[in-house]
């Protein structure tokens, strides 16, 4: 070929001298970084790894279509995977037919967790005799314990009373009281009853709650035939029935969520960094704690990570932390400027469906969606990086960045 | 040089004009912009608001506007000129060249302008989606890239002259550097595993971008047009030489130190700073060079506006280098990472660095390629001299409200336990440290009215010398 026999040795001289220091240089820089450090490609605890990989999978978030904003939370529960426990509190208690009393969990014992499908229910049949004497014990100790009740003007206590029961299934749809479900994490104190499979155990296990069984009815709206939460409504029989309800789960929404957060360029106003400098761990902080350094360890379960280059607006890798609540981010989302005065930030009415500009129309499912998904994905920020007891908000930092600053270390 | 004189080599410049002439509208197209993003963003903020409209969206418009569809297109328009001449043959391909630009334009017009109907991919200076509709997007781009490369190597292969001027490295390396810089920003970083592995792929790609793509070719331009605008050979080759091959072995290691602080190693970090200091060298060897072509010459500042251009590119060359290196120093980098000096450093390097080397180089060409003197040569002062006020106006309060804020978030550092740090946030909370930078901003939007108007008063000026009839005849000479 005529270059062939033209190129001669200046030109590939300059060609392989280039080629050699850029190949030297991304060796180094590039590809050994993540064979020699670790922490590029582990996780940071074992509740990082369950809650992205099995509790994030296993929680749907949906609502009627009613247009109110009423989301219902629904934990996917599969034999021999999902751990459940039945926990008693001060306000109730749990019945159970005899061979599933030992999955009780009374008040003060270590938590028992079991891989069966066991739902509650509000008592039947046999023990639904019982409820009386049980609400008639605890009123008992009540007065025993606090004999002049009356003229220290107190009430004796009601409690809730459920019963475990076996519905025979190999997977169940179950939603509790709170949105944290799928987040209780047992780290301490903790046995498995007749587990069906091993589990590995290592740091801690995830569990759902006191789980009841979500049952819907089908109701007819405005919009079209939609469905509602109702006790006495008909079982959810598989994934796919939950998903014609609109039901996304988290982890749909947190992947969604980030790529709404890469097109609507979050990114070029927040940094998602909280550095290993004092203003950082400062401005990040709880009240009573500073926010650890960010490590590298928390971004792996991340498609695209947006550590930032510019703060136009403040850094927002703690934000699940610093703001939790769906109303504040919700007002904040669709006013900045009046939700947070000063702020330049754009107003992302477009979010919400009821937006008079926006280009999504409220639909059967998840209300808001674009506003659900990047409220899930902000709430990944922070409060993945141990278990919730173990957390850094509550003095617990592996780091130690409170003695670190105020230089004790 | 002289050699170009003896041979008489018919150039087909068609792909020069089809790249350039189409980018002097982008140029025009981008600070219009970025005029807009800075007073819908900063000054007004949010007064268009809505889906498609907000600063978000828009922005990676304005930054592919300027980056992609004006200074890499002009760039590489420029390379399609001095690389035959310093070759003495045409272009290797003409048909090759005329095909790699007919998928270039639609493809980033295509891409570009689909941001802020939910395209972004997320990765910065990567915005660019892989797919719109059924067209792969960024492959078809890198095919057309590759193209371009190889039209231009084959023409360096087979050139004429054996010697292989400064501009030539620059181009060689340049054209490989792109290709390997853009598989490891645009492809590779999907097989890696997630988290700060891509970030750091990422920061490999965004320095590279600069240092690899826009420095070698803005220096190859600088280095080719200077000389020809002066009719004087560059000061000295060996320099130019030690400054080549120090920016091949130092470039590529500095990109992490856009995250220092950050949650990468600390020894990728510390390399990145040591290599980011060794940049002195062929920073200054290049500086020195260009201004060392003039030693003695100096009247010619003053006659030509294409060389003041390149030389007061040169100075701001200078400014961006010595800032660049010391930024990356963890002390200066706790005050000026994250702020507005980081808008104000992009700006010095792309626009009144390597802009200012490709207006330089149109001065150069315009002439050439359609054989008629700059149609005004009163405007093309104007556009010097706007220009450089402009600038100024622009970058000097980005850099000096980015410092104060960077010292005002210093700030909740004073004490030492974590309630007098809270104490310190409390008093000033972030949101205050914004609202403060609200005077700088407002000059910033003044400094680029100035420089958008210059940059009005060059287009037309440029047009019209294409395509009006000139007011005098061009005085011949042999090129």
């Amino acid at each position: 070929m005529k270059i062939a026999e033209k190129a001669e040795h200046s030109f590939v001289g300059t060609l392989l001298g280039v080629l050699i220091f850029f190949t030297l240089a991304i060796g180094v820089t590039v590809v050994s970084p993540r064979l020699v450090d670790p922490t590029w490609t582990e996780a940071t605890s074992s509740y990082q790894v369950q809650i992205y990989e099995f509790g994030d999978p296993h929680f749907f978030i949906s609502n009627s279509v009613t247009g109110s904003y009423d989301l219902q939370f629904v934990a996917w529960m599969e034999e021999g995977k999902t751990l459940s426990a039945f926990v008693e509190t001060e306000r109730s208690r749990i019945l159970a037919p005899a061979e599933l009393k030992p999955f009780i969990t009374h008040v003060g014992e270590s938590i028992k967790l079991t891989d069966r499908i066991l739902l509650l229910r509000a008592p039947t049949g046999d023990l639904k005799k019982e409820v009386a004497s049980v609400q008639d014990k605890v009123r008992d100790e009540f007065i025993t314990k606090f004999p002049n009740w009356k003229e220290r003007a107190m009430t004796p206590p009601t409690v809730d009373v459920f019963e475990i029961y076996d519905p025979k299934l190999k997977e169940a749809f179950a939603t509790s009281a709170n949105e944290a479900s799928l987040e209780d994490f047992a780290d301490h104190h903790f046995e498995i009853i007749e587990p069906l499979k091993k589990h590995e155990e290592i740091g801690g296990l995830l569990y759902v709650k006191n789980p009841t069984e979500y049952r819907v009815r089908e109701v007819e709206t405005p919009v079209g035939k939609g469905f509602r939460y109702s006790p006495n409504g008909k079982s959810i029989g598989s994934l796919e029935e939950l998903k014609k309800l609109g039901f996304w789960s988290r982890q749909e929404l947190i992947s969604l969520g980030e790529k709404i957060y890469a097109h609507e360029g979050c990114w070029y106003c927040h940094t998602d960094q909280t550095r290993t400098l004092v203003q950082d761990v400062v401005l990040n902080g709880s009240d009573s704690y500073p926010a650890p350094p960010s490590s590298a360890s928390e971004y792996i379960y991340q498609e695209v990570t947006f550590p930032g280059t510019r703060r136009i607006g403040p850094d927002l890798s703690r934000t699940g932390v610093k703001r939790p609540s769906r109303d504040w981010h919700r007002s904040h989302f669709w006013a900045p400027k009046t939700a947070s005065p000063g702020s330049i930030m754009p107003s992302f009415q477009h979010f919400f469906d009821n937006d008079p500009r926006g280009s999504q129309a409220a639909k059967p499912g998840v209300p808001n969606l674009r506003f659900e998904a990047i409220y899930q994905y902000l709430m990944t920020k922070g409060t993945r990086l141990t278990a919730p007891s173990e957390a850094w908000w509550l003095g617990k930092d592996p780091v130690q960045t409170k003695a670190i600053i105020e230089g004790e270390r | 040089m002289n050699q170009t004189q003896k041979i008489n080599v018919v150039y087909d410049d068609t792909a020069v004009k089809w790249l350039i002439y189409p980018s002097l509208v982008f140029l025009l197209v981008g600070m219009l912009l970025g005029l807009f993003v800075s007073i819908n963003g900063f000054l007004l903020p949010d007064y268009f608001s809505g889906e498609y409209i907000h600063f978000g969206r828009v922005r990676p418009v304005h930054v592919g506007t300027v980056t992609l569809l004006w200074l890499l297109s002009v760039d590489v328009g420029l390379l399609y000129y001095l690389v035959p001449r310093l070759c003495g043959v045409s272009i290797w391909s003409p048909t090759l060249a005329k095909i790699s630009i007919i998928l270039w334009w639609p493809l980033l017009i295509l891409g570009n302008f689909s941001y802020p109907f939910g395209t972004n991919w997320g990765w910065e200076y990567a915005e660019l989606p892989p797919w719109i509709f059924f067209i792969p997007l960024k492959i078809l781009f890198v095919v057309s890239w590759v193209l371009t490369a190889f039209n231009l190597l084959a023409t360096v292969a087979t050139r004429r002259y054996e010697k292989l001027y400064v501009s030539l490295w620059y181009a060689i390396g340049t054209l490989i550097w792109t290709t390997i810089t853009i598989y490891i920003g645009w492809f590779h970083i999907n097989f890696l595993p997630g988290g700060i592995s891509r970030v750091n792929a990422s920061f490999f790609y965004i320095h590279n971008l600069v240092g690899l793509i826009y420095t070698p070719m803005g220096l190859a331009t600088a280095y080719y047009f200077l000389p020809k605008l002066a009719n004087v050979p560059i000061y000295s080759h060996k320099l130019s030489m030690v400054g080549f091959w120090a920016l091949a072995f130092t470039y590529a290691w500095i990109g992490a130190h856009h995250i220092i602080h950050g949650p990468v190693s600390q020894w990728l970090q510390t390399t990145s700073i040591v290599f980011s200091i060794w940049l002195f060298i062929p920073v200054w060897s290049v500086v020195a060079n260009l201004f060392g072509t003039l030693k003695g010459n100096w009247k010619k500042y003053l006659e030509s506006p294409g060389i003041r251009f390149i030389l007061m590119g040169n100075v701001f060359y200078l400014l961006t280098c010595i800032q660049g290196p010391l930024m990356a120093l963890r002390n200066v980098n706790e005050i000026t990472s994250k702020t507005d000096w980081i808008i104000g450093h992009s700006h010095i390097s792309l626009y009144a660095t390597f802009s200012f080397f490709a207006f330089g180089g149109i001065y150069y060409l315009i002439p050439k390629i359609t054989k008629r003197p700059i149609w005004s040569n009163e405007l093309s002062d104007w556009h010097f001299s706007l220009n450089l006020l402009g600038s100024l106006f622009f970058i000097l309060p980005l850099w000096i409200g980015g410092f104060l804020q960077g010292l005002d978030w210093a700030n909740w550092a004073n004490g030492r336990t974590y309630a007098e740090y809270l104490q310190n946030i409390s008093v000033l909370p972030f949101v205050e440290t914004v609202t403060r930078m609200y005077p700088w901003w407002l000059l910033r939007s003044i400094g680029g009215t100035i420089v958008l108007i210059a940059n009005c008063l060059f287009v037309v000026n440029i047009f019209n010398t294409i395509l009006l009839q000139p007011k005098d005849k061009l005085v011949e000479d042999p090129i």
